[in-house]
């Protein structure tokens, strides 16, 4: 009978620069055969400059490969049925500059929408007669409302956030953690389609 | 038209009237999600239909408080506490509104910022506390 080979594709993986892969460095392997070593070290595909920034390695492709070259192994495939790599050129770090501009741009415009809001909604109509209602005094500019009314407004997005800078409150993902992983997921799984050489459905124009 | 058919008239326009705001206003929270939110953070699932009888209630006695025009006599320290209340309960109304979810994903990606997401989230908080500040101390005097 012949040996089995338990093959699970690595999800996604990040290189930099032009190089060549070996087995290892997009699967696991498991198995008892005696060409562990060899089938981990076997190259599997050279990435070029005309790879651009994606290359999706079905595990199809490789599977077929592995067959032809090793006829008395059974190769099984546990996992993701595919591996999406990045390729960067060089190593980027995030500019700082640019995260300060970002910064101020999500500063202003927050200070903005938050103001045309409290228009929208009349608040300031609201406060004065809720400050009536409760002291029985009438204020046109009733402070010791509004100003506990923007530090909360504050609390109440760090609560929702579950965050204070790095600190978190607790071990729960924040809603903006779990949004971030969805449209990390929607984009592989858009990769995954189209640049899947396999699928020969083209991109939308 | 007879008295008695003017206002049974206009108890069914106030009731359906009633009806579809009620019906709006309860799919608007539900949508944003704050509730779950806030069960999730306090860890009180089993409290769950006391929330939403709170809520029912909290909008009754808002809609008293809109067409009424009795007044009490509390002091400042009464209004800062209703003040901060109201804001804590914006504040994740705005949390919780797409245009921020959605929008930071795309930074995270374009601009290749992950470390300083945390940092950012803060630039839209204290962006929204010194905008509200601004508009009540200074630019509604304007």
């Amino acid at each position: 009978m012949a040996e089995q080979v338990y093959l699970r594709m690595k999800k996604n993986m990040e290189i930099i620069g032009y190089q060549e892969l070996k087995l290892k460095d997009i699967a696991y392997l498991s198995t008892n055969a005696s060409e562990k070593e060899k089938l981990e070290n076997l190259p599997i595909y050279r990435i070029t400059k005309k790879d651009k920034n994606i290359v999706i390695l079905d595990s199809f492709l490789i599977i077929e490969h592995l067959n032809h070259d090793f006829t008395n192994l059974e190769f099984q495939l546990i996992g993701p049925p595919q591996t999406i790599i990045r390729i960067q050129e060089k190593k980027k770090s995030p500019s700082v500059m640019i995260a300060i501009g970002v910064w101020i741009l999500l500063f202003v415009g927050t200070a903005m929408t938050i103001m045309n809001f409290h228009y929208d909604v009349s608040m300031q109509e609201v406060h004065q007669k809720i400050h009536y209602l409760l002291t029985g005094q009438e204020k046109e500019f009733p402070l010791w409302l509004q100003i506990p009314y923007s530090f909360g407004l504050g609390i109440g997005m760090l609560l929702f956030f579950n965050h204070w800078f790095n600190k978190r409150f607790n071990e729960e993902p924040s809603p903006l953690e779990v949004e971030i992983y969805n449209y990390q997921q929607d984009l592989d799984n858009y990769v995954i389609h189209y640049e899947n050489k396999l699928n020969d459905a083209p991109p939308p124009k | 038209m007879p008295p008695l058919l003017n206002s049974l008239i206009e108890l069914i326009i106030g009731f359906a009237g009633g009806l579809a705001v009620g019906g709006g206003y309860v799919a608007f929270i539900t949508v944003l999600g704050i509730v779950p939110r806030l069960i999730q953070l306090s860890k009180t699932e089993p409290f769950l239909n006391i929330y939403a009888a709170c809520i029912l209630l909290g909008s009754l006695f808002g809609t008293f408080l809109s067409f009424t025009n009795i007044t009490w006599n509390y002091s400042f320290v009464f209004i800062m506490i209703w003040g901060i209340l109201q804001g804590i309960f914006n504040g994740m109304l705005a949390a919780a509104l797409t245009e921020v979810l959605n929008v930071f994903p795309i930074l995270y990606k374009r601009i290749g910022i992950e470390k300083h997401t945390m940092w950012l989230l803060m630039a839209i908080v204290f962006g929204k506390i010194a905008g509200s500040i601004f508009q009540w101390v200074y630019f509604v005097k304007q």
